[in-house]
């Protein structure tokens, strides 16, 4: 790690703890709690949860991209930094739309397997979450695009074994007071809690 | 807050970020109408009008993903109209006027249960305590029937059927044949494979799956299919043939004489409401 660390003189360190505490410890869905709304609605079969994972990588590495310069870029030196959330909040929805319109033209087919979900992740507090921690915890460009992946991927795992999870709740025998909604919540809360077995891997790993 | 009078302070803090907002939110929107207006896709009046004509269940029993799927599907050259069954002639000859081509009658089918096993003529070999779907008592030793072929009773397929055609009376499933579409969704959902798509002139099949041999077949079911093959010999037309200890019936060659009915020693064969 330390040799390749100095060959390319990036901090491949940093950038792994990053990406794995993104992914794993604090997975934003299952120990942040945001995205919460796409990640119940589309988590009822795998296909689907791979389609809006995949808009939602893309989505968030995308925001972040964009997001990133213009806070240290426009807002922090016209010192109007405040309007983070404002500015954020439109330019990631304006954003998805333009990413809708041009994938509807010029990717016909990407667009069938993932423009429905877009709309879903318009003003998806998942997405605004990174962009605006990027700008709380600092970090740098690369370390900015890294968390986004990160967070993105973790979306992704999150959805993959809670979709498994439903499939299976689908043909159990749940109490009637329980059935639906409920038994759903209970079921990510259980494996938001065993997500708690990853807190002291990354320190142990990279440390 | 700051030492600056308030005017000061309201322009710097107030105008100025509601004026950036402003502006933002206005670059934005040109951008947003400039991309839509460069990337426009073609509206397909076409495809509008396909969408009128079809019956909007989102059945899939044409095959495609809902309506749009088939519409999608006609638009390209030599497509088949005739594909919905649920919007019938009507409908196949509204879309052949749209896509200005002939229009071809689809060919009306109706779904028959291939099991006559109700409570009076089978008994149940264990009592299931599960939850009550098909799906779930088929995975458990075939099902509490004791015929393990027969039909189960719990309703997987009336809760698919969008065009509420299926009932569950006496443990089988009747099919209401005014309401049926012949959408095909039941036959899916079947797990024992015993609802069966019949071209619509038919009148009598074999309403029975048990391939097992005639002593074994009594001893559970005493309506069920015993394989003697007396239907086989009576058959005018050669019309039925034996799948192991299961007679089939094929219904392109059956003249609907009923000959069969009449020499069925278990009533097997029986015509269908």
């Amino acid at each position: 790690m330390k040799m390749i660390t100095f060959i390319l003189s990036i901090d491949i360190q940093g950038l792994m703890i990053i990406l794995f505490s993104a992914i794993l410890v604090d997975n934003f869905v299952l120990s942040k709690f945001l995205g919460i709304c796409p990640f119940l609605g589309v988590s009822k079969n795998l296909k689907t949860a791979m389609g809006m994972s995949a808009a939602v990588i893309a989505i968030m590495l995308l925001a972040s991209a964009i997001t990133w310069p213009i806070q240290n870029f426009l807002l922090n030196p016209m010192g109007i930094g405040f309007l983070q959330t404002l500015v954020f909040i439109l330019v990631i929805a304006s954003l998805v739309q333009m990413v809708e319109t041009i994938m509807k033209k010029t990717l016909p087919p990407l667009y069938k397997a993932l423009g429905i979900y877009l709309p879903l992740i318009t003003t998806n507090c998942a997405v605004l979450g990174v962009t605006i921690l990027n700008i709380t915890k600092d970090f740098s460009f690369g370390k900015a695009m890294t968390n986004s992946l990160g967070a993105g991927l973790g979306f992704a795992l999150a959805l993959f074994l809670f979709s498994g999870v439903r499939m299976r709740i689908e043909k159990a025998d749940v109490p009637k007071a329980l059935r639906g909604l409920p038994i759903t919540l209970i079921a990510a809360s259980l494996v938001s809690v065993s997500f708690f077995a990853f807190k002291g891997l990354i320190e142990n790993i990279f440390g | 807050m700051y030492d600056v009078p308030f005017r000061l302070f309201a322009i710097e803090n107030i105008i100025i970020p509601a004026l950036i907002m402003l502006g933002a939110a206005l670059l934005l929107g040109f951008l947003i109408v400039i991309v839509s207006n460069l990337f426009k896709v073609p509206g397909n009046e076409k495809k509008d009008a396909l969408m009128d004509a079809l019956p909007g269940a989102n059945c899939g029993g044409c095959g495609f993903p809902g309506c749009e799927g088939y519409a999608d599907y006609l638009l390209t050259p030599g497509a088949d109209t005739s594909l919905c069954s649920v919007g019938g002639a009507e409908c196949a000859r509204e879309i052949a006027a749209i896509l200005g081509t002939e229009a071809v009658e689809p060919e009306k089918k109706i779904v028959v249960l291939r099991c006559q096993g109700t409570s009076e003529h089978t008994s149940p070999r264990y009592e299931y305590l599960g939850t009550q779907s098909c799906h779930a008592a088929h995975n458990l030793l075939g099902g509490p029937g004791s015929c393990t072929y027969g039909c189960l009773g719990f309703g997987d397929c009336v809760a698919v059927c969008a065009f509420d055609a299926l009932k569950i009376k006496d443990g089988i499933v009747h099919v209401n044949r005014e309401k049926c579409t012949a959408c095909g969704q039941c036959v899916k959902a079947c797990p024992k494979g015993l609802l069966k798509l019949l071209p619509a002139a038919a009148t009598v099949a074999v309403r029975c799956s048990n391939e097992w041999p005639g002593a074994q077949t009594r001893k559970f079911c005493n309506i069920g299919c015993i394989g003697c093959r007396r239907c086989v010999k009576e058959c005018p037309v050669e019309a039925i043939s034996m799948k192991g200890s299961l007679a089939v019936i094929d219904q392109a060659k059956c003249i609907h004489c009923d000959a069969c009915v009449a020499v069925c020693p278990t009533k097997a064969i029986a015509r269908f409401s």
